[in-house]
């Protein structure tokens, strides 16, 4: 074999096993194996109990080398560091993402000048969705999965392999140590520690005037456990970009009509909006009259699953309702996946729709009523004598760069419509007329004026509406955000078992006592994976229960500066 | 006395018993070379006394946030001044829990104040109890600031421990080039925590004088429609104005020391007349700082760090490394538990996604991470001891600015928790 680092290119212990390259501490007796570290002085390095890693293979291959790559705790801290950093940098300027409607090329030269300039043609403008942030975190993730394999099967086979006796030489190097003459039968001795270690929870194994007391061993599993859940959290999160598994829109609900959700068979009607503000008696005296704090908004909502004539849109879609609730912020409306949150609301009434009726100016004489929807209007009228044809609609009426009228909106702000009348006294094509039920629009785009260019100088018919109660507004508007998010269990579960780990892992820790009498001498050596102070503090207390009363301090072996 | 009322008085009680108590602490570490006793037997007599007092304290504080909460009808975390008060309840339960478990009497010395300076800090913000808006109204207000701030405190306590470890291991009399440089990191340190007093100490100072001086700047801007919209903004100084709000007007200037106009204005690119509050509130807590430290040195004659240094004479360091150690170890899954998973899962259902890059989520993300780096170093050689009590209390500056910083200086969606 040959090897680039002869130091451990003999694996053999001098207790007769033989421990793979990268084997720090003996597997068996746990002498170490470096001979720089044989010949030194100190502490022991304990981790993953002196075990060779996968990373510590020899000849490395293009694999291994990645391999060892990620297995690096020094690369995870840097990858940490640097996504820390990449966070830090997005938080300097509002992130785009942060506005409904901007141009980013602009928008961050005219607000922060220059500085925002460089901001945006960094890209840190959209920080959190650059390649090198997302390729940071998927390379934590790799960490996270390589650095984990790489040493928890190794440790896992050391501790469940250990053996009771350990060369001397491990026990006094490490950082709990207590060397002392011991006059007693050794075995006899050894035995009669058993009852006190396992009153404080130890597992004892004996092998003649050896001892090997553990216990808590489930929490050296508590890192890997957690960086289990963040891999599970990070796939998750990355699974939210997959096509269906992942709906955000936000709508508007008109009150009191069952709008459909697109991409979906439900529809859902806001029966009631409501918001509510404190009263001055419920604000501090400090605040009344200056300001407005909102107490509450709500939505009646009730949710339906379309049956049949979902498409067509000649019929009209049947509905059942599947579930209704009062949708809060802090509590959205839930059916099978599908949630609906309070986003936002506009008190503005919406037309909903009029009545008009058609009337001869010449004679003053009025024909019938008819109703006119906004979203959804018939195609052809009858009102008296005469039919009226939808030719055109809009619902938020206005002007497109080649001058043509055009909707600017899908929402009813300014609603138009353009009919052709044929009837009794009409030319044979019939004649256009431009309707807005609104009496605002009616005299902002001047419908007198283009209905006279229309129809010409005999034109005799116009539509009015003669009461208000052929008027039906809806009196609000709430904007609900409705999102579908298939991944979410995923993300919890993953966080839930980040969570367990890290209970595993710092609320308890691993400890073991080694021990042998020999020769009139009692070496016992000790270790922990954190919380040292508590750890000496028991040994002590444990060796009282056989008569040894020992020095807390005394058992400090930490490098020699106690 | 309504329950409001008494809410504020034993809450000025804890106040003061906090105070007693440091005293104590620092008398019983002190006192020990002149009492006439065995230095051990002062120490732990006056320690005993000391965590007495501490523990009363803690006792009035609860009685505080107890009344609040009745008198209120909702748990007392909704505000900064509520925030505030609550962190520094819980920095002295996270002290009381690891002063349980080491039996530090030195440690009191130093965490102690840490709660006093947050309590102080508190009362700069309006004390009134508000109601709740909407999107505060759920049980996770309750879950997950509580739980944040208790993650927190202990990364509090780890800060203590972890500048006493600076301050018993750094060699002051050393003039070798690697000392020095901790020497001056240690003062710089220390210095910066004199501002935070001396920013505590001016605002207390001109609140108590009543004074006020308004700024009036007028903005027009050009809305898409190509109409001007003019709208006029008002800053009222609680300090005397050293630097005006960029391109304003004094509406009403009250003269301070002889000075009748603000020296200077604020650069272009302090937009709004609050960055020009804020920045004038910068300065003064400078001046101040700078005065208090330089008054310090007159009295004792040396850098802070060296006067300091022999109170910790005598402890031993790998005691305070594991103490920062372990702090930190029992605040960060509290931590991860109430900053990130509860303020993932009600993000979720207040706002509808568990995690939206705004400041705060990410400030609370960028603490997370700086203390898995932490947890991560220490499993490497060579960062026990010295460099990991400098992040410690690196990290607790990252705290702060993630509760604090976030909110004067970027505003998010937390911005209800309104720093003023």
């Amino acid at each position: 074999m040959t090897s680039k680092e002869p130091l451990v290119s003999n694996t053999k212990c001098e207790c007769g096993h033989q421990n793979p390259v990268g084997t720090v501490l003996c597997e068996a007796c746990g002498k170490p194996l470096d001979e720089k570290e044989l010949g030194a002085e100190g502490n022991l390095e304990m981790r993953y109990d002196g075990v060779a890693r996968r990373s510590q293979r020899v000849n490395p291959g293009l694999i291994d080398r990645v391999w060892n790559f990620f297995s690096s705790v020094k690369i995870a801290i840097y990858l940490i560091v640097l996504t820390l950093l990449g966070s830090m940098l997005g938080t300097i300027f509002p992130q785009e993402s942060t506005f409904l409607n901007i141009d980013a090329s602009t928008y961050y030269k005219e607000t922060y000048g220059r500085a925002g300039n460089i901001y945006y043609k960094l890209g840190l403008s959209h920080t959190y969705e650059s390649w090198w942030f997302v390729t940071l975190l998927v390379m934590i993730g790799a960490s996270l999965v390589i650095c984990s394999l790489d040493r928890v099967l190794p440790l896992y086979k050391a501790l469940t392999r250990q053996k009771v006796r350990k060369h001397r030489q491990f026990l006094t190097r490490q950082k709990a140590v207590l060397v002392t003459p011991l006059t007693a039968e050794p075995e006899a001795w050894v035995a009669g520690l058993i009852e006190p270690l396992k009153k404080k929870g130890y597992r004892v194994k004996i092998d003649g005037s050896a001892l090997l007391a553990e216990k808590h061993r489930f929490s050296r599993w508590g890192p890997y456990v957690i960086h289990i859940g963040l891999i599970i959290f990070l796939l998750a999160v990355l699974a939210r970009g997959l096509p269906g598994l992942n709906m955000d829109q936000h709508l508007a609900f008109q009150q009191g009509e069952a709008t459909r959700i697109p991409d979906t068979t439900y529809y859902l009607k806001n029966e009631q909006f409501t918001v509510e503000f404190y009263s001055d008696e419920e604000m501090p005296e400090e605040f009344r009259g200056k300001k407005v704090l909102p107490k509450l908004y709500e939505t009646k909502a009730v949710l339906y699953e379309c049956t049949a004539d979902c498409t067509d849109p000649s019929r009209e879609p049947q509905l059942s309702e599947v579930t209704s609730h009062d949708i809060r912020v802090n509590s959205p409306l839930s059916y099978k996946g599908l949630k609906a949150y309070q986003f936002d609301y506009d008190l503005t009434p919406v037309l909903r729709s009029v009545q008009p009726v058609l009337v001869n100016t010449a004679t003053g004489e009025g024909y019938s009523k008819f109703r006119l929807d906004m979203k959804n209007p018939e195609r052809t009228f009858q009102s008296g004598p005469y039919t009226l044809s939808l030719k055109e609609k809009y619902m938020d009426f206005g002007l497109n760069d080649e001058g043509q009228p055009a909707s600017k909106s899908p929402y009813p702000n300014a609603p138009a419509f353009l009919f052709l009348i044929t009837g009794p006294g009409l030319p044979e094509e019939g004649q256009q007329y431009f309707y807005f039920p609104k009496q605002l629009d009616k005299e902002q785009f001047q419908q007198q004026a283009i209905n006279d260019r229309l129809g010409g100088s005999g034109r005799f018919l116009e539509l009015e509406v003669q009461d208000m109660s052929d008027v039906d507004f809806a009196a609000s508007t709430s904007y609900l955000n409705i999102r579908i998010d298939r991944a979410m269990p995923f993300v919890w579960v993953g966080a839930g078992i980040v969570m367990l780990g890290l209970i595993l892992g710092f609320y308890w820790q691993h400890r073991r006592i080694w021990l042998r009498v020999e020769d009139g001498e009692l070496v016992l050596g000790g270790h922990t994976n954190k919380n040292w102070f508590g750890f000496r503090r028991e040994i002590v207390a444990i060796l009282q229960k056989v008569d040894l009363i020992v020095d807390e301090k005394s058992l400090d072996n930490g490098g020699g500066l106690a | 006395m309504s329950l409001l009322d008494f809410s504020s008085d034993v809450f000025i009680v804890a106040f003061f018993l906090y105070s007693g108590a440091f005293m104590l602490y620092t008398i019983a570490i002190m006192g020990r070379r002149w009492s006439g006793r065995k230095p051990e037997e002062h120490t732990a007599r006056f320690g005993k006394i000391a965590f007495i007092a501490s523990s009363l304290g803690l006792i009035c504080h609860f009685a505080y946030f107890i009344t609040r909460w009745m008198g209120s009808g909702h748990i007392p975390v909704s505000n900064m001044y509520e925030f505030m008060t609550f962190l520094s309840m819980m920095i002295m339960v996270a002290f009381t829990v690891i002063f349980a478990i080491y039996r530090k009497i030195i440690l009191g010395v130093f965490a102690v104040p840490v709660s006093i300076i947050v309590m102080a800090y508190a009362a700069v913000f309006p004390q009134e109890v508000q109601p709740l808006i909407p999107s505060l109204k759920s049980i996770y207000l309750n879950i997950h600031v509580t739980l944040a701030a208790l993650g927190e405190s202990f990364f509090a306590v780890g800060f203590a421990a972890g500048l006493m470890y600076l301050l018993r291991t750094v060699n002051f009399d050393s003039t070798a080039r690697s000392d020095r440089k901790q020497q001056r990191l240690v003062e710089f340190t220390l210095f910066s925590i004199i501002v935070i007093i001396g920013f505590l100490g001016s605002v207390f100072a001109f609140r108590g004088a009543g004074y006020e001086s308004v700024f009036v700047r007028s903005d027009v801007t050009i809305d898409s429609a190509g109409q001007g919209d003019s709208t006029i903004e008002k800053v009222s100084y609680k300090m005397p104005p050293i630097v005006a709000p960029y391109q304003s007007e004094t509406e009403h200037f009250q003269p301070f020391l002889g000075i009748k106009e603000p020296l200077f204005e604020a650069p272009s690119w302090m937009n709004g007349v609050n960055a020009g509050r804020k920045f004038n509130t910068v300065i003064w807590s400078l001046l101040s700082g700078l005065i208090l430290y330089g008054i310090l040195r007159l009295i004792i004659r040396k850098p802070l760090g060296k006067a300091i240094h022999p109170v910790l004479d005598g402890i031993d360091e790998n005691d305070l490394d594991e103490i920062t150690y372990r702090a930190i170890a029992i605040g960060f899954p509290i931590f991860t538990l109430g900053a990130l998973i509860f303020a993932m899962i009600w993000a979720q259902i207040a706002w509808g996604r568990f995690w939206g890059w705004d400041p705060k989520e990410v400030w609370a993300l960028v603490t997370w991470l700086f203390y898995s780096a932490y947890l991560h170093l220490r499993l490497a050689r060579g960062w026990q001891g010295r460099r990991s009590a400098w992040l410690a209390v690196l990290g607790f500056l990252v705290v702060m600015f993630t509760l604090v910083g976030v909110n004067l200086v970027i505003a998010g969606l937390h911005s209800y928790a309104g720093t003023d």
